[in-house]
Parts: structure tokens; sequence; C-alpha cells
């Protein structure tokens, strides 16, 4: 599956984008425990998922326990500041 | 009815003269343009970096659309939004639209204003002359 960041997210990771495999039934939680034992950047930009929006497909979730398939194109980014 | 999301500046002077012609049947034209300013909190602002999830920006404006057109009454539309590196005085968003009467137009403004500030798909970051900061919500 496809993972994009965004604004400080794709700053403090380092990278826009990166591509992983998943099982079946993986949660967004699943995801972002999987990154953050990346490494330290990871860490750092998942720390607070209080301020982080996330996207599957383009629609917005309203939990990060949302079940996501290998298709899908998750992201993560800071709440919009567009306008 | 068109979305446009660019790098380029924003001719917005021509852009309205054509919107407006094209609409010449239409009792109300009311636009709206959003620029960098140049200070925040007294900060110097040198450069504005606006990014963009263009995909996602588009597909939600889209939505926000589908919604708003079932309650609001207009007749034609253009949305304009820049992304990029932009200077103060720049023009970053660029909204017009036409309906019988004015009441419509300026629901219309508000209302999508206020998806491009909580659901469309742009980050800001303001460069100071020592420093940078991406803005929150509430900047």
């Amino acid at each position: 599956m496809k993972i994009l960041y965004f604004a400080k997210i794709k700053e403090v990771i380092g990278k826009s984008e990166d591509s992983i495999t998943i099982n079946e039934q993986t949660t967004v939680k699943d995801i972002v425990e999987k990154l953050k034992v990346i490494n330290e950047s990871y860490k750092l930009a998942f720390q607070d998922l209080k301020n982080i929006k996330c996207s599957v497909n383009c629609n917005y979730i309203d939990s990060f326990q949302t079940k996501v398939t290998n298709n899908d194109e998750i992201a993560f980014f800071p709440p919009v500041t567009g306008g | 009815m068109k979305i446009i999301f660019q790098t380029e500046k924003l001719n917005v002077e021509e852009v309205l003269k054509n919107f407006a012609s094209k609409n010449n049947s239409s009792g109300s034209v009311i636009s709206f343009l959003g620029k960098v300013r140049p200070s925040n909190k007294k900060k110097k602002i040198k450069t504005m970096d606006i990014e963009i999830y263009e995909k996602m920006a588009l597909y939600q404006t889209k939505l926000a659309l589908k919604r708003l057109l079932k309650e609001v009454k207009i007749q034609d539309y253009l949305i304009m939004h820049r992304y990029g590196n932009l200077k103060p005085g720049e023009n970053i968003i660029f909204l017009v639209v036409a309906s019988e009467h004015r009441k419509e137009g300026f629901i219309f403004i508000q209302e999508i204003l206020l998806y491009f500030k909580k659901k469309i798909t742009f980050w800001k970051r303001e460069n100071y002359l020592d420093s940078s900061k991406w803005l929150d919500r509430q900047s």
C-alpha cells in the first residue's frame, strides 16, 4: 500500500511517501505502530496522534481503528490551513 | 463551474472580467480574494510555502460543492487556489460566484472558505528572516 506524508509530518520523517505490504485485517493504528519502529524520526512524527489527520483513498477517517487493504492509498497530515 | 489549483500567479482581474462577461444574465457576481500578509504577530514574512495533496483537495472540493449546491442555488462558480512559494501581497485564493440574487452568492463564498479552512488539503508555512513555521488552524 502507498502511504503519503504532508507538511510537518513529511518534514520530520524526511520523505513524502512509503510503500508497504500489510496483512488482512490491518488497522490504521497497526500501520502507525509499524512505522514508529522504523526510526526516531517516524517515532517523533507520530508521537501525538491527536494532531494528526488521516485519509484513506482521499476520504477522512473518523477512527484510527479503520481497517485498510494493500490497494488503499493512505495519507497522514496535520490539520489543514488552506484558504 | 471550475476548480483550479496552480503554482502560477492568479491573474484575477482578467479572470473576473471574463467570468462576469460569461455570466451576463446573472443578477449578482461576487468575488473573494485572499492574499499573503506581510507579517504575522509582528514577525515579517519573507515568503510563504503552500503545500497541497492535490488528488484529495480536488476530491474534497467536489464533495463539498455537491453538498453545498443542494442547498444554495447559484448559476456559476470558479474556485482558484495557488500553491508553491508565494511572496507577501500575492494572491492565495480567488473565489467568484454568479447567482440570481446576492444572498446565495455570499453564502456560497462563506461556505467554500470554511471548507478550505477545515477540509481541503492545503498547508501553509511562513518563512521569516531567521526561521520558518507551519501554521496551525488558529493562525
